[in-house]
């Protein structure tokens, strides 16, 4: 990771912008949604492998920065949806996409179920996943 | 399945508060099969999408608007060792990819 940052510093015009944009492991919230309510339905769980990840390309970046790379300009979390039709459909995809780094816990798994099964004819399935976005800039 | 990924927009939102493509030169780290890139390409004067996964770079490929055929271009370089000059670049974006 640092070797590549340091050959976007190298590729990068002086005053360049390098744009860091990741999801951020933070037990994301499980909603059902309809157009009328959403309804939090538990939390996913945060594996070691995807923490490990999030501390590595913080550390890459700390480097970075300490190597007088790049300078933070700003930084700003927001929220990013992953929108399912069914409660079956996300259990699928964190099972067969996710499955290293974020788990659904049964309880969370029932809850999200029932939400989704009494709920409105509109209903889906989301996860509220937390995304950071910082402006960095070339020294 | 169905699946939409952020149905209300808001990485495009903040991606363009916190930067302005306009007119620049830009690269994608990671760009898979470049959802992100198309939400902005259209401004630069150039993008180069990376990303070692060559089956993502022939879908991004397909799926790449007529009218950013001039624009936008792919490599399935590594970011460890980038094929271009120095100081090719105005904008470098890791995308989901640090």
């Amino acid at each position: 990771m640092v070797h590549a940052l340091s050959e976007i510093q190298r590729v990068l015009t002086p005053d360049g912008i390098l744009i860091d944009l990741r999801p951020i492991l933070d037990h994301w919230h499980v909603e059902v949604a309809s157009a009328r309510e959403v309804r939090e339905t538990g939390r996913v769980q945060d594996f070691p492998m995807g923490l490990a990840d999030d501390e590595a390309a913080n550390r890459a970046m700390a480097t970075a920065e300490s190597n007088r790379w790049f300078k933070r300009e700003s930084e700003e979390f927001f929220p990013l949806y992953y929108s399912w039709d069914s409660a079956n459909e996300i259990e699928e995809w964190i099972h067969d996409e996710w499955e290293n780094f974020i788990g659904l816990g049964d309880e969370t798994k029932q809850a999200t179920r029932s939400a989704w099964a009494l709920g409105d004819g509109d209903s889906r399935v989301r996860v509220r996943v937390k995304m950071l976005l910082t402006r960095w800039r070339k020294i | 399945m169905t699946l939409f990924k952020d149905p209300e927009g808001n990485e495009k939102k903040h991606l363009h508060r916190s930067v302005n493509f306009n007119s620049k030169r830009v690269l994608e780290i990671g760009c898979g099969e470049g959802r992100l890139m198309w939400q902005y390409a259209s401004a630069s004067s150039l993008t180069i999408g990376l990303d070692s996964d060559k089956n993502a770079l022939r879908v991004a490929s397909i799926d790449r608007p007529t009218k950013l055929d001039n624009k936008v271009h792919f490599s399935a370089a590594q970011a460890e060792y980038l094929p271009f000059r120095k100081e090719t670049f105005d904008i470098a974006v890791l995308a989901w990819s640090l």
